[in-house]
């Protein structure tokens, strides 16, 4: 271990010390996820890891995170930075924040950011902060989601930056409002007592922080965090040729059944910059699959590091190495009040459309697609055990796609997101739902010199009674399959199918909100990820081992 | 009455230590060649050196021992092969896992190992509900096929492991007994039999990991027994697991899974008993033997453990010690990767050959071999009757030093300086990285390569000092007498933890405490040195994670009160708690731990103070060049006697190097306190 490496920033911080002190903001952020993963109620938080922890400067820049969903990281300083913009002058030590406004940095309303100042004495010296996935927050259907739906009003309530808690105590408006409006107030409630709970903890570590160093030097510490990770991507940057790239994909529709929607992606390279032009997408959509800005700037922190600098500390000196381009009114910056819920959908295609820009820029990077398709099944269900409602939100993953270095994995959630699938046994005590299989698709991946990882089939039963149901994915239309790379083939796209009482199947759409009779089922078959190289030189153990376990069966 | 001895031996993965212990105070030591081809033989002779020290085989009443052989099937892809049966559509639980990916930045991922290849995973046409109810029964024909289908894999083991079976086990019970019956000798591992706790995947991952350890296990503690009775001892023959806790040979077989720490759980007792001997809160251990170095962080006088552990690209349930494990060891080779920069480990020169300077036919530059050339090691016999061959050290460096230009001695430098790195970067990983400053710490280096860096660590990583235990190359070994005999039992019971709900749990308690008394009786532990430990896994309603919660007194009052503890725990841990909100009771669970009549620690010799100096030698030190300097025989140290660096403080197991500017305090009980003369 050198320390050498370390950017002589200021003076006054050993490079000993500066280390220690990241290190102790980063485990911060670390243990406020593992907090708020175990004392949580609903599966998506304790099961699926839908959640994501970080700690901010004193004026908003998230300088050490946990890395749980990349989607949520790369737009929390947003949040924090509309809470200064409003309360600015007002804020107070014992103040939590509370806010899943998609235009002011929440993405998606599900999305329920919770931050809180951290104050030493009557100084603000830095911000904690988590996101969670909640299950529902009200609206025209359970889950909060819903590809048709045409504006924010009908996707749930919206909260801009209003207090949780004032001074310590908590704000019953907040509590009461929320509880009238949101489908199961009990474990949200208890969810959201549970994400402040983290963000003090997060506050106590960053005081304890300041207490050893003191304020000062601490806060220097944090610069030097941000400065550090913006003089890395931009060394990274500058070892790698100029030049520029572009790439297109495609979304099925609009998210209400028109046309493919189209995403653009321009980079050019000089020096030590980047520039990204986002300007040759289509306009924002008709149905939700808008993606607000915030949700289009952490595509942008995921793209890069991931293809730039994938070892280094992500933080919001990133983006500092990058221009952005991005007209209002694209369907990558949308006007409010737009509908986003399916925005995740999206901003995945737009992952993987930015990395294929990127690597047409520098084809050595290249590596096949993963799936993008991002199958999300919600249902307004009931508990088996109380008879209460409960609301199910699952997500099925698939292949991602393989590289110069190996296959890629089987089963996965893919780029911005990190979703793990429902357990089985969780799904059936929780929910009047049963998952009769959940198993790989042979045959779904894209063969090459290095096979794309397999998709997922779930089928999930409907039991007891008629409940009501929203799906949706993308990446059903062939011609948008997961791309192979260097002569390696194109993944399977993904496809749904209902299978009546009396077992007749019936092909679905990849998007609907739907009432279905207990006894239906829903099975969704998701994409293989893209080969990598040419299938001919695949090795002859591998191609062995490929029969013996029965990966590449075409699919009936 | 004649003096009763405990031996515990620690078999690792170069030496085998071997320490017993006399209920009159005595002592006797031994240190073997480990024979990693068959670690029994390193036993059998173990046992045979300390007889040839003096130990009355016939005297002794109890055999304690630590062993890496889970472990390391782990780690070099010696497990057997599994058969896995599951339930129709389940096969590829133990492929997808949990869905999602440990590194989500990295385009070009690493795919994870399989514990079973898809082939091998068997779907069985049945299926259990939600509330324990038959979905889909079960048929004798269903069970014919599946058997014949796994007697045609002929696997070394078969897993079962079904969908709800932690609610209702008849599936499995059946299947169980049928592949029993079909494959007599085929060790047949079944969920609900090893860890009866939801989520189809961990549940599924740790029995597999259970069978794929057992015929491994198995074969091994086979040998073992036989190699214990052929060197003439007959006694109780104990196990530690990774729960930091010993179980009798006979039944660690079939919980093969929980030996997967057994070697590091020694030194970790060891650590948990030294803190209370110093009453120091904040130690951090670094066990260097040949091959790896285990590093463990104990705060507040106690050991960190987990409940479900990650190791290698798998998911083990089950309460084990938390330790961090590096491939650097005294044993670890130094070669050049292909861009021409000096690389240290992880591949190790083991026992066989050793290092070079073992004369044992090694010819590859270890870290031993640095410090023999550099002047650190030398002179003295080392243990296991070796000595050490300078001139083999010097040219096993010139392999490595030639094509880079440098001396031999530069080479040596070199190679301790990369060494050292690693060993920091271990320590900063349960430090630093978990926000906490090494400086608040004490570092406790045993193995018998760890003291030979006590100097150095402490100085690298501004330590608030370094303590040597008396023998650290034994402390491991001593560590699993600590640790006592410890029997678990659990059953999952979800209800709602309600009076008339959990009365009849007071008898459960009671039955599973009396079990575990009678089977420690039976074992040789007195009854008034049992304790037995009653807990609940608790959560509130809807909650996915559950707290375990102590039972003072296992009765309904006991019962009742562990709701107000549960919330009260609730809100320390996670800051908020729900007092109006049901809470869940999840597993009931008993611990019962026999402690064995712990041998004292025998206080430093505290003689006339007698000139410990015993030579002086030539040593290149790091950042400070040749300088000659003392050589202390540890043995004659006395409590109180100080000793100022640079010095050598050489003894039987182990040697101490500390630099200038450092000193060490021979303690009471005869550890070292290593100290920065400034601090």
């Amino acid at each position: 271990m050198t320390l050498t490496d370390q950017p002589a920033v200021t003076a006054a911080i050993d490079p000993v010390t500066f280390e220690v002190a990241a290190a102790g903001l980063q485990s911060a952020a670390e243990e406020m996820g593992s907090v708020l993963k175990r004392s949580s109620y609903s599966p998506i938080i304790r099961d699926m890891d839908d959640f994501s922890c970080a700690i901010f400067t004193a004026d908003g820049h998230l300088v050490a995170q946990a890395d749980y969903i990349p989607a949520q990281l790369g737009a929390m300083s947003l949040v924090v930075q509309a809470v200064l913009a409003r309360w600015n002058g007002r804020i107070q030590p014992g103040d939590v924040y509370i806010c899943n406004h998609p235009y002011l940095g929440a993405m998606h309303l599900p999305d329920i950011n919770i931050v809180a100042p951290v104050f030493e004495g009557s100084e603000l010296i830095a911000w904690t902060g988590t996101a969670a996935h909640h299950i529902d927050v009200g609206g025209v259907n359970p889950g909060s989601e819903g590809p048709e739906l045409q504006d924010l009003f009908g996707e749930g309530l919206v909260l801009p930056p209003v207090r949780l808690s004032i001074a310590g105590e908590e704000n019953d408006d907040v509590i009461a409002l929320l509880t009238e409006n949101i489908r199961d107030p009990r474990s949200t409630i208890s969810d959201l007592r549970a994400q402040r709970a983290a963000c003090h903890l997060g506050s106590d570590r960053v005081l304890e922080l300041a207490e050893r160093y003191g304020v000062e030097v601490l806060s220097q510490i944090m610069a030097r965090m941000l400065d550090s990770v913006e003089r890395g991507v931009r060394t990274a940057l500058d070892d790698l040729p100029d030049g520029t790239g572009s790439a297109e994909g495609f979304l099925d529709d609009d998210g209400r059944g028109g046309r493919p929607t189209r995403i653009h992606v321009a980079v050019t390279k000089r020096g030590d910059r980047l520039h990204i032009d986002l300007s040759g997408s289509d306009p924002q959509t008709a149905g939700a699959m808008n993606v607000p800005w915030a949700s289009a700037r952490a595509g942008i922190v995921y793209a890069v590091r991931a293809v730039v600098a994938p070892d280094m500390g992500a933080n919001d000196g990133l983006l500092r190495a990058v221009d952005i381009v991005a007209p209002d009114g694209i369907v990558l910056n949308p006007i409010a009040p737009a509908a986003v819920s399916i925005r995740h959908n999206t901003c995945q295609r737009f992952a993987d459309t930015l990395i294929r820009a990127l690597t047409d820029l520098w084809p050595s990077k290249a590596v096949g697609s993963s799936t993008v398709s991002f199958f999300c099944f919600n249902v307004g269900s009931t508990d088996p055990r109380t008879g209460r409602p409960a609301v199910m939100a699952d997500v099925v993953g698939g292949g991602t796609g393989a590289s110069s270095l190996g296959d890629g994995l089987d089963g996965v959630d893919t780029y911005m997101s990190n979703v793990g699938v429902m357990p089985a046994e969780v799904v059936e005590t929780n929910y009047a739902v049963r998952v009769r299989r959940t198993e790989f698709v042979p045959g779904s991946q894209g063969r090459g010199q290095f096979n794309g990882g397999m998709g997922l089939r779930r089928e999930y039963e409907i039991l007891d009674h008629a409940q009501r149901v929203t799906f949706y994915a993308e990446q059903t239309h062939p011609d948008f399959r997961p791309r192979g790379a260097a002569g390696g083939e194109d993944g399977k796209s993904t496809r749904i199918t209902f299978v009546d009482e009396q077992g007749r199947e019936t092909a679905a759409p990849s998007k609907a909100s739907t009432t279905l009779p207990a006894g239906t089922i829903v099975r969704v078959e998701t994409a293989g990820g893209g080969g990598y190289g040419n299938p001919a030189l695949r090795s002859e153990d591998d191609a062995a081992a490929d029969l013996a376990d029965g990966r590449l069966e075409a699919r009936p | 009455m004649t003096a009763r001895w405990t031996v515990s031996i620690d078999a690792g993965g170069t030496f085998t230590d071997a320490i017993a212990r006399s209920t009159e105070g005595d002592t006797r030591v031994a240190k073997v060649a480990s024979t990693p081809h068959d670690p029994a033989q390193g036993l059998q002779r173990a046992i045979e050196a300390l007889a040839a020290e003096g130990l009355p085989l016939s005297d002794v009443a109890l055999l304690c021992h630590g062993t890496t052989v889970a472990t390391n099937a782990i780690l070099t892809d010696g497990l057997a092969d599994v058969a896995l049966v599951t339930t129709l559509g389940f096969r590829d639980v133990m492929g997808y896992r949990q869905s999602s990916r440990p590194d989500v930045y990295s385009l070009t991922p690493r795919r994870p190992r399989d514990l079973v290849d898809r082939r091998a995973r068997i779907e069985v046409d049945e299926r259990i509900g939600g509330r324990g109810e038959v979905v889909v029964a079960l048929t004798d024909d269903e069970i014919a096929r599946v058997v014949d289908e796994v007697v045609a894999l002929a696997p070394s083991a078969v897993a079962v492991s079904l969908l709800f079976s932690y609610l209702e086990d008849e599936h499995e019970r059946r299947l169980g007994a049928a592949l029993r019956a079909a494959l007599p000798d085929t060790p047949i591992s079944v969920s609900s039999e090893i860890v009866r706790e939801f989520r189809e995947y961990p549940r599924t991952a740790t029995t597999v990991l259970n069978a794929a350890l057992r015929p491994v296990v198995g074969a091994y503690l086979g040998r073992a027994e036989a190699a214990v009775v052929e060197a003439g001892l007959d006694a109780p023959f104990v196990v530690m697991q990774s729960n930091g806790g010993s179980v009798p040979a006979e039944r660690a077989e079939r919980q093969s899974h929980q030996l997967v720490l057994s070697g590091p759980a020694g030194g970790v007792a060891g650590l948990v008993h030294l803190a209370e001997v110093h009453g120091i809160d904040n130690l951090i251990s670094l066990d260097m033997g040949g091959t790896s170095t285990d590093v463990c962080l104990v705060r507040d006088g106690r050991a960190p453990f987990a409940r479900e552990q990650r190791l290698q690209d798998h998911t083990l349930l089950a309460p084990t010690i938390d330790i961090h494990t590096i491939g650097a060891g005294g044993g670890s080779i130094a070669w050049l990767d292909p861009t021409g920069r000096l690389r240290v480990g992880p591949h190790s020169a083991r026992a066989v050959p050793g290092p070079a300077s073992y004369g044992r036919g090694g010819v590859e530059p270890t870290i031993t071999d640095a410090h023999v050339v550099l002047g650190t090691l030398g002179g003295a016999e080392l243990a296991g009757g070796l000595t050490l061959d300078r001139d083999a050290a010097v040219r096993a460096m010139a392999r490595v030093g030639e094509p880079l230009g440098l001396s031999p001695e530069e080479t040596a430098e070199a190679i301790l300086a990369i060494g050292l790195a690693h060993m920091v970067q271990a320590v900063r990983k349960v430090s630093v990285e978990r926000g906490l400053d090494p400086k608040e710490f004490s570092l406790v280096p045993f193995g018998g390569a760890g003291p030979l860096h006590a100097g150095l660590l402490l100085r690298h990583l501004g330590l608030r000092s370094v303590i040597v235990p008396r023998q650290p190359g034994l402390f491991s070994a001593d560590g699993l007498l600590v640790a006592g005999l410890r029997f678990d039992d659990s059953r999952t019971v979800l209800r709602t933890l309600e009076p008339h709900a959990v009365a009849d749990l007071a008898e459960w308690y009671e039955s599973a405490e009396a079990i575990g008394r009678a089977q420690l009786e039976l074992d040789g532990v007195p009854g008034d040195a049992i304790t037995a430990q009653a807990s609940a896994d608790c959560r509130y309603h809807g909650q996915g994670y559950e707290l375990t919660i102590p039972i003072e007194e296992a009765d309904v009052t006991g019962l009742a009160d562990v709701a107000e503890r549960f919330h009260a725990a609730h809100g320390e841990l996670y800051g908020h708690a729900s007092r109006g909100e049901a809470i869940e009771l999840v597993t009931v669970r008993m611990a019962v731990t026999g402690a064995y009549a712990r041998p004292s620690r025998s206080a430093a010799d505290s003689g006339d103070a007698v000139d410990s100096r015993i030579g002086r030698r030539e040593v290149r030190i790091p950042a400070e060049g040749m300088r000659e300097i003392d050589v202390i025989d540890r043995a004659l140290l006395r409590a109180g006697d100080r000793v100022d660096g640079p010095a050598i403080i050489a003894q039987m197991d182990s040697t101490t190097f500390l630099l200038g500017r450092q000193h060490a305090i021979v303690a009471d009980g005869g550890d070292l306190i290593v100290m920065e003369d400034d601090r």
